[in-house]
């Protein structure tokens, strides 16, 4: 392990507790504990090793539900790791997931108040950094009306001003990049590449190939919680790509092998290829 | 190892160091302490926010906190004038006394026991320390507590035998009762993210408190019911139930002796006031550590 690493995971795990995940009711825990039961467990992640230098922008790459929001999660603080290690250095900051809205029924200008509050800045810093995030997220005067007022494209606009504006050390971006317009796209690409270059660490999830090839230094491909290839951007696109496809193959085979309706087959195909 | 730390302050060389394992109980506590602490204008925002919503939506606005516990006082008159032939002196104020404090109580613990469940949303996307959101609530609370002495008040004037000096210890006894509040919504707060089923049973187990708390009725009445003489364990129950000793109290100074004499006002039980004030904040301690300890898997169950 280098010296200087931004994040640095050594066999990282998270595990669910399937018992407590949703829908538990006293009666089925009862009958759980009198009956012994072991409780159901699920590991999202596991034996995930890698590290993160200052000015690297890592790329995490993946089908659904291979713990790609898990590992985010795990780093900016959410989750608590089950085994392993995480060590995360400097001040974290994140966009996890569409529209951060903190509080529908307040302004714009209060929920930047109330984000930088609930992200645990000084009150000084907020107001010094308020002008620059109303002027980023543009949103007129849209800003002084509350939040339930804006589009799901507006709420995630001031979501990424908040989040990107503090300048954090890291900074952690899930699905992110295709919110708003075209022309917000274009910003927050900018803003990014920005960060990238001012020696930030940046983890980003996205199902956008493209970036990751073109702004990404490295990738990771994760596949039901564990890491495939670690690597360049290239070749664990590459990877993926084909892996998808030959996913979508053998689903394929498996369906014609059950005897299934050729029109479902053709659906099955078509959200395989778009992967 | 260092311990776990959510992503705190601005300091720049903040570290975040995870790994799994449990601290210590003290550690815990003081982990919890620290997070109320350093979120101090979290939570000034949080009860802000509070603020500025209720009332909003409805036509009355915050004239509600003054109505509700009023229109709940004219709802126990009537009943108690219907099925009771002998209500005690002043009954309307006997029972107020015991009416605006429950009134705080329950709100708190209802709307605590959503609270965590509520920010589903923001605690899957942001680390903070989740105990910022039970507390809010009890101290928005605070507000709609102290909107509620208005009526109390005004119904204290129209009863001017029964004012006194002794009207000093009314804030003492609202601390203590305060402390044990804060550690209950605490409590719920962290148990209906495991157990749904709280928020459903809640209403019930609250309002069976009430009834078996001595509000509408005093202690000593209670003592003489057939019921109790065949049941001597409901008359054990409030050796244990911390709203005896709170309504006795409040009663104690706002109203006078159970038997309804005038001027008869005097100090509260300051020795069972004591050890409940103890027992809280032994309670509050245990439910601070009992929150921290959960806490980490309120992402992964919400």
């Amino acid at each position: 392990m280098s010296q200087n690493y931004a994040i640095a995971s050594a066999d990282l795990g998270v595990r669910y507790n399937l018992r407590f995940t949703r829908k538990t009711t006293v009666r089925t825990s009862v009958a759980n504990f009198v009956l012994r039961r072991p409780p159901e467990r699920f590991w999202a992640l596991r034996h995930v090793t890698f590290e993160l230098s200052h000015g690297e922008s890592l790329a995490v790459i993946g089908p659904n539900g291979a713990g790609k929001s898990t590992l985010l999660q795990v780093l900016a603080g959410i989750m608590r790791p089950s085994e392993g290690v995480v060590d995360v250095r400097g001040q974290v900051s994140g966009l996890l997931g569409l529209g951060v809205g903190f509080d529908l029924d307040l302004s714009g200008t209060e929920n930047i108040l109330l984000g930088g509050a609930f992200l645990g800045l000084p009150d000084g810093k907020v107001q010094e950094l308020l002008p620059s995030i109303v002027d980023f997220a543009d949103l007129g005067a849209f800003i002084d009306a509350p939040l339930k007022t804006y589009s799901s494209g507006m709420q995630a606009r001031l979501g990424f001003s908040i989040a990107t504006a503090v300048n954090p050390d890291i900074l952690l971006l899930d699905e992110v990049l295709a919110t708003g317009d075209a022309n917000f796209r274009t910003k927050s690409k900018a803003r990014v590449i920005e960060l990238v270059k001012a020696a930030k660490g940046v983890v980003l999830v996205t199902h956008d190939m493209e970036w990751v090839r073109e702004y990404c230094n490295r990738a990771i491909l994760l596949e039901k919680g564990r890491v495939v290839l670690e690597g360049s951007p290239e070749e664990v696109v590459e990877l993926h790509l084909e892996r998808t496809a030959a996913a979508a193959a053998a689903r394929q085979a498996e369906a014609i092998a059950k005897g299934l309706d050729p029109a479902a087959l053709a659906g099955g195909r078509a959200r395989g290829g778009r992967r | 190892m260092l311990p776990f730390r959510a992503m705190s302050s601005g300091d720049a060389a903040a570290t975040i160091r995870q790994s799994p394992g449990g601290p210590s109980f003290l550690t815990l506590l003081r982990q919890g302490i620290a997070d109320i602490v350093s979120r101090r204008r979290l939570i000034r925002y949080l009860v802000q926010a509070d603020m500025k919503k209720r009332g909003t939506d409805t036509v009355l606005g915050n004239l509600w906190w003054i109505l509700d516990p009023l229109l709940q006082l004219v709802v126990y008159v009537i009943f108690i004038s219907i099925i009771s032939r002998r209500p005690a002196p002043d009954y309307p104020l006997f029972i107020f006394a015991a009416i605006v404090p429950w009134k705080w109580f329950s709100a708190v613990v209802t709307d605590a026991s959503g609270s965590v469940v509520r920010a589903e949303k923001l605690i899957r996307q942001i680390a903070f320390p989740k105990i910022v959101l039970p507390l809010s609530i009890a101290t928005a609370e605070v507000v709609g507590f102290l909107w509620s002495l208005v009526p109390l008040g005004v119904l204290l004037l129209l009863h001017p035998a029964r004012l006194s000096i002794m009207l000093v210890w009314f804030p003492v006894i609202a601390f203590v009762q305060f402390v044990f509040t804060v550690a209950v919504a605490i409590f719920v707060a962290a148990t209906n993210v495991f157990f749904r089923d709280l928020g459903n049973a809640l209403g019930h187990v609250l309002r069976l408190w009430w009834f078996l708390s001595p509000g509408l009725y005093s202690i000593n009445s209670l003592e003489s019911t057939n019921f109790v003489q065949e049941h001597p364990i409901i008359g054990d129950l409030f050796g244990i139930n911390p709203f005896a000793v709170l309504f006795e109290a409040y009663r104690a100074v706002l109203y006078g002796t159970p038997d309804g004499a005038l001027g008869t006002a005097h100090p509260p039980d300051l020795i069972a006031l004591g050890v409940l004030l103890v027992a809280s904040l032994l309670f509050l301690a245990l439910c601070i550590t009992f929150f921290k300890r959960v806490e980490p898997e309120f992402a992964k169950v919400l």
